[in-house]
């Protein structure tokens, strides 16, 4: 029963997490601002966010399963968390038009996550250590995807400025940049976490070309992110220069997560 | 008849609408100067930073060619040599064009919405001198309820539509919410004025730098900001967000070396120039320098330019909007024209009757008390307007179509003849409720009731400073 709950509430998160992303790109491709549009598009992303919350609730109950002890459910609380992210900056830090590319990670992340196989349980790593590492990994590698929107979101439109091309209705510069900025410094941590969980169990790993791939790319990742938080603090480098570099992140976490869902076989 | 005679954007370059730039008191003179004329019965003079028209109509029996004569012989006085630049809208045309110009579709930033607030003052002031009468009230209040419609039912007015707000625009694109950023304006030209108000109205804090510190100071105090001596270019431009430059010198005031140098010590800070300076203030070469933005004068036109071309479907609404309105201007105006007729034939049949009654007063009706008198009163009052409905409609009907010309004289002529009506009276165009034009000199009562006035006041359209 709890099983068949979950399927429908899933269904239902898809519906909605879709219907807002449309709606995010109809009000950004609109020539004149509406206010209604950006808010109905709002509305119903944080409709599916609750619903998705009752989702994995109900799931983790069903499956009995802590959420972030396997892969799938990992991704899809990272789904939850990411719009919950936005859901808590977009006002904030008026950055309201980045859901256009926020609803789509959520949905790629939710989608992912049904492809995703737990894989088989290495019974000889310690269970909290291998939740905590997917757990920080995940969060850390969402937050630099939502960061690398931003940075993506900050070169178009500076493009725009210097081309002397009215903006489109994309946030302000400022706010982009301070954003990015921001989303870095709060998945780091958690990145740093990841790295260091993973580099624990590293060696009780026999690890396959692609698997090998994947631990380089999430600390090349890693490597990068903390290149463009130290060029920002010491050489003052802000704007262009960090959103390319935020932005080749973002595209490390893209493989990463490609390789993931590649494999098939999890952790 | 209506005439619109004057220069607008599309005709004068700039030189020449500086020439006609006209102060309140020029207007007063120029519109007293237009009633005097023989052939001017009401006028107003609409003039702003774009526009210097007059709006006129004809005294009765006056051909439009003699009104556009009359008009152009008084601006003549004002301004030399300026045939070449006028253009004439003359009878609907001229209606039409007022409509137009109302709705903002004659503007150079087609939409904007201070060309409202500007046709009010118009009106205002010709109200004061006393030029303005029943028609061009009614064509004033018709204008303005056509640009209400055209606000209404198209999306003309929406988004940035000027140079200062695109400018305004352009700095909230870059740095968001502007309550604490700083903004410098150099130089005291006007157009930088205006974004600088509009800067410091988003909460910017704002300098203002110049050649003559008097000048200065009083600018700064005017907008509320912190005056600077033009030696500390330099400082200012290490701590603004902004700077908006609008000076008469000939040269590049802000230099590439300068800038290159302090964007190092600006640390990555984004730093916006906007030259509104003809010849240009700032070297364009900034804008190859990352974090800095550089837009000249060509570059906020072009913008506004894209602007109004993504707004050609919204004008093409417009403009059929003014189309009916204008026609229903016409078919309103034209009925107005057998009032008279109406009028005159009311008065006939009501005396004929009156009279009739009066006579039974003192013969068999005189047993009859006052009350009674008065119910007969009233009901010879509702027989006549019983009676007149049928030919009032069709009269109004013939006078409303344009093909019926033939039909309303021949109807005009046989009333005419069969009630036995002064033809002076019951000639059509002259309306009731025109007033006798004002002898030379005299005013008119500008504190009698005005409907335009009260539909302008209620218009929500911001007033234009020029």
């Amino acid at each position: 029963m709890n099983e068949q709950l979950a399927s429908a509430l899933l269904y239902f998160t898809l519906v909605a997490y879709s219907t807002a992303a449309t709606l995010f790109f109809v009000d950004l491709a609109r020539r004149e601002y509406s206010p209604e549009g950006n808010l109905w598009a709002s509305r119903v992303l944080i409709t599916g966010a609750v619903i998705h919350a009752a989702q994995i609730f109900i799931a983790s109950f069903a499956t009995d399963t802590c959420p972030v002890e396997s892969l799938p459910f990992a991704l899809n609380l990272s789904a939850l968390l990411t719009v919950a992210a936005y859901a808590l900056i977009r006002r904030r830090w008026r950055v309201d038009a980045l859901g256009v590319a926020v609803v789509p990670i959520a949905l790629a992340f939710l989608v992912g996550g049904q492809f995703v196989s737990a894989g088989p349980t290495v019974v000889h790593l310690p269970r909290g250590l291998l939740a905590v590492h997917i757990a920080a990994n995940l969060m850390g590698l969402g937050l630099f995807l939502l960061a690398g929107a931003a940075g993506a979101f900050y070169i178009v439109q500076e493009k725009r400025l210097k081309a002397k091309r009215m903006p489109s209705r994309l946030p302000a510069l400022d706010a982009l940049d301070t954003t990015e900025h921001r989303l870095l410094l709060a998945g780091f941590p958690l990145q740093t976490l990841g790295a260091i969980s993973g580099a624990a169990f590293l060696t009780d790993l026999h690890m396959g070309q692609a698997q090998l791939l994947q631990v380089i790319l999430a600390y090349g990742t890693w490597l990068l992110v903390a290149a463009v938080l130290l060029v920002r603090a010491t050489l003052g480098w802000h704007g262009r220069r960090t959103a390319y570099g935020t932005v080749a992140g973002a595209a490390c976490v893209v493989l990463v997560l490609f390789l993931y869902i590649l494999r098939g076989n999890g952790a | 008849m209506f005439a619109v005679v004057g220069l607008s954007h599309h005709t004068a370059p700039i030189q020449v609408r500086e020439r006609m730039a006209l102060e309140k008191e020029q207007i007063e003179k120029l519109l007293t100067e237009l009633v005097a004329q023989p052939e001017v019965s009401e006028a107003l003079v609409l003039s702003t930073c774009n526009r210097v028209e007059v709006v006129a109509c004809a005294a009765p029996g006056v051909p439009p060619e003699r009104l556009d004569e009359a008009v152009q012989k008084q601006l003549a006085v004002f301004a030399e040599a300026l045939s070449p630049y006028l253009y004439r809208h003359l009878g609907m045309q001229g209606l039409k064009h007022l409509f137009r110009v109302a709705c903002s579709l004659d503007s150079l930033v087609v939409g904007e919405p201070q060309i409202l607030g500007q046709l009010k003052q118009a009106v205002e002031l010709a109200q004061e001198v006393g030029t303005v009468g029943p028609t061009l009230r009614r064509a004033t209040t018709h204008a303005v309820r056509t640009a209400k419609r055209v606000r209404t039912e198209t999306a003309l007015g929406m988004g940035q539509v000027s140079v200062p707000s695109v400018a305004v625009d352009l700095t909230r694109r870059i740095f968001g919410d502007l309550r604490g950023r700083k903004a410098a304006l150099l130089g005291l030209g006007e157009m930088g004025q205006l974004v600088a108000k509009q800067l410091g109205a988003e909460g910017a804090q704002l300098f203002a730098l110049g050649r003559q510190p008097e000048k200065v100071a009083t600018l700064a105090q005017a907008l509320g900001a912190t005056p600077r001596s033009l030696a500390e270019l330099e400082q200012t431009l290490l701590e603004v967000d902004v700077l908006v430059a609008m000076t008469s010198a000939h040269g590049y005031v802000v230099d590439y070396d300068m800038v290159s140098r302090l964007v190092r010590q600006r640390r990555g800070r984004q730093l916006f120039f906007v030259d509104l300076s003809v010849p240009r203030n700032i070297d364009p070469r900034l804008d190859g320098l990352d974090d800095v933005f550089l837009y000249n004068i060509d570059d906020l036109s072009q913008i506004v330019h894209d602007t109004k071309s993504n707004r050609r479907g919204e004008a093409d609404r417009a403009e059929k909007i003014v189309l009916e309105e204008t026609r229903n201007f016409e078919r309103a105006a034209s009925a107005e024209q057998v009032t008279p007729m109406v009028v005159a034939l009311r008065r006939r049949i009501s005396t004929a009757l009156r009279a009739e009654h009066e006579k039974s007063q003192r013969t068999k009706l005189r047993h009859l008390t006052k009350d009674d008198h008065d119910a007969v009163e009233r009901m010879l009052d509702a027989a006549v307007n019983k009676i007149l409905h049928v030919p009032t409609m069709r009269l109004r009907e013939a006078a409303s179509n344009p093909e019926e010309t033939a039909a309303l004289e021949a109807l005009v002529s046989t009333l005419t003849e069969l009630f036995g009506l002064d033809s002076d009276e019951a000639v059509p165009g002259r309306p009731e409720s025109m007033p006798p034009k004002a002898a030379k000199g005299e005013r008119r009562d500008s504190r009698a009731p005005v409907p335009a006035n009260e539909e302008l006041a209620a218009s929500d359209s911001p007033g234009d400073s020029r």
